[in-house]
């Protein structure tokens, strides 16, 4: 199945999905060490790593939420409650604008920093801010703050998964999966 | 016959006043020295701002010329707060202990009709290594301009030690180009 139907994901959407899922969780480590490791050749390229991945996770969230836009989601089983609906509305909407936030204001460091940079060493990122050393430091404490909230979000996010499929027992996160349908 | 030899004395002096290469000295603010480094195969552009140039040249017999170049390496600016602050440091250039870099040549000569050569010794680092430097020269009344571009290797000059000797993250070749306005001095 392509498109998303009224109660299955299609595969494109699937695949944003768990592609998504695993950059962004080699993304938080990788750019907790880069940040964190002595200046060294090694950290530099920990850097280039955190910062390509960055970008082609703001590339896909681009155009997951184009696909999206054209693909409603499934429904939620009948029985969901209403401040259940608005959670995972809110939540979703919320984990789709970090993908977004989350590299832009990476974006923001490295212009206002100033380092030279080609995403994966090839293409050359062109600078969205003046250099400016305070600009820097302000991006990096936003930078910061969204991974905070990002790291927060994610917790409740699988939390929510989990409970669905042991505690509600339906169908919402085997649905997700590749294969996956629903639940029998 | 007394007034004669005074007079080829003289006339003498005069010629040699003559052979002497003119002096030139340097205009700031049309000069320039500029550099390019690697950084994780991206170019990294920087300036020295202060620097000193002094010429004793002329062009058609380059052989009596002098070039001498000082340089503030403590001046070099890469255009980011976090590059500079990482390049004063003793594995770069140790701006604490080595300050300035020089270049001297006596030996210039010409290439061809208005390029030339001048083969001399770079001290940068505490390091000394013979170096090539490529100009143009081109004159007017009373100034003149020399322009140029070569390439440095770090290694030699230990620009870059410990790990930052492997040239595969910052490269080992540095691209410098200058431009110095000149004025002729007295
Ligand atoms: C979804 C995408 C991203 C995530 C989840 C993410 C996450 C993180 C995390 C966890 C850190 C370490 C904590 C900190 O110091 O803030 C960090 C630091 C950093 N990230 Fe990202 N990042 C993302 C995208 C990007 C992009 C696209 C760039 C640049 C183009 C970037 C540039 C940086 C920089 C420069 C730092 C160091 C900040 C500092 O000096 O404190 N990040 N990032
Ligand atoms: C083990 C980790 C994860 C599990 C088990 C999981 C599970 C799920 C499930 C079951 C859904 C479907 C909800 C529904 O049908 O309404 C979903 C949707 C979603 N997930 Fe995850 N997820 C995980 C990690 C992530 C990560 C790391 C991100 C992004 C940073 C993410 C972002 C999203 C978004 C944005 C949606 C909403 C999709 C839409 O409405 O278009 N998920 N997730």
């Amino acid at each position: 199945m392509f498109r998303n139907t009224r109660d299955a994901w299609g595969a494109p959407a699937k695949l944003f999905h768990w592609l998504m899922a695993a950059l962004v969780f080699a993304q938080i480590p990788l750019g907790w060490t880069a940040a964190t490791w002595p200046l060294s050749p090694l950290k530099l390229n920990l850097f280039v790593w955190h910062k390509s991945v960055g970008m082609l996770i703001l590339a896909l969230a681009l155009l997951r939420l184009a696909w999206r836009l054209g693909n409603p989601a499934p429904a939620l089983p009948a029985d969901t409650l209403a401040w259940e609906r608005l959670a995972a509305r809110a939540s979703h909407a919320l984990l789709y604008l970090l993908m977004v936030a989350l590299p832009v204001t990476g974006w923001v460091i490295n212009s206002a920093a100033n380092i030279p940079f080609r995403i994966f060493w090839l293409v050359p990122l062109p600078a969205i801010v003046e250099p400016s050393k305070h600009a820097a430091e302000l991006a990096a404490a936003v930078h910061f703050g969204l991974f905070v909230f990002l790291a927060t979000l994610l917790l409740v996010h699988i939390g929510a998964a989990l409970r669905h499929h042991y505690i509600k027992r339906n169908d919402v996160l085997t649905r997700m999966l590749p294969g996956g349908g629903a639940r029998t | 016959m007394r007034r004669l030899i005074w007079l080829l004395g003289l006339l003498a002096a005069a010629g040699w006043q003559h052979a002497l290469a003119a002096d030139w000295r340097m205009d700031p603010s049309g000069s320039r020295i500029e550099f390019v480094a690697t950084f994780e195969k991206s170019a990294a552009p920087g300036v020295f701002k202060e620097f000193d140039t002094r010429l004793q040249f002329d062009p058609d017999r380059p052989a009596q010329s002098r070039l001498d170049v000082a340089i503030k390496v403590t001046s070099a600016d890469m255009g980011s707060a976090q590059v500079n602050e990482a390049i004063r440091g003793a594995e770069w250039f140790d701006f604490a202990r080595y300050p300035q870099a020089e270049f001297h040549a006596t030996d210039i000569r010409r290439i061809d009709s208005n390029r030339y050569l001048a083969r001399g010794i770079l001290s940068l680092k505490g390091a000394r290594q013979p170096l090539e430097v490529p100009f143009a020269w081109s004159e007017s009344a009373q100034s003149a301009t020399i322009e140029g571009e070569l390439t440095v290797q770090r290694g030699p000059f230990g620009i870059g030690t410990g790990e930052w000797k492997a040239t595969n993250v910052i490269g080992g070749e540095v691209k410098v180009k200058f431009k110095v306005r000149l004025r002729r001095a007295g």
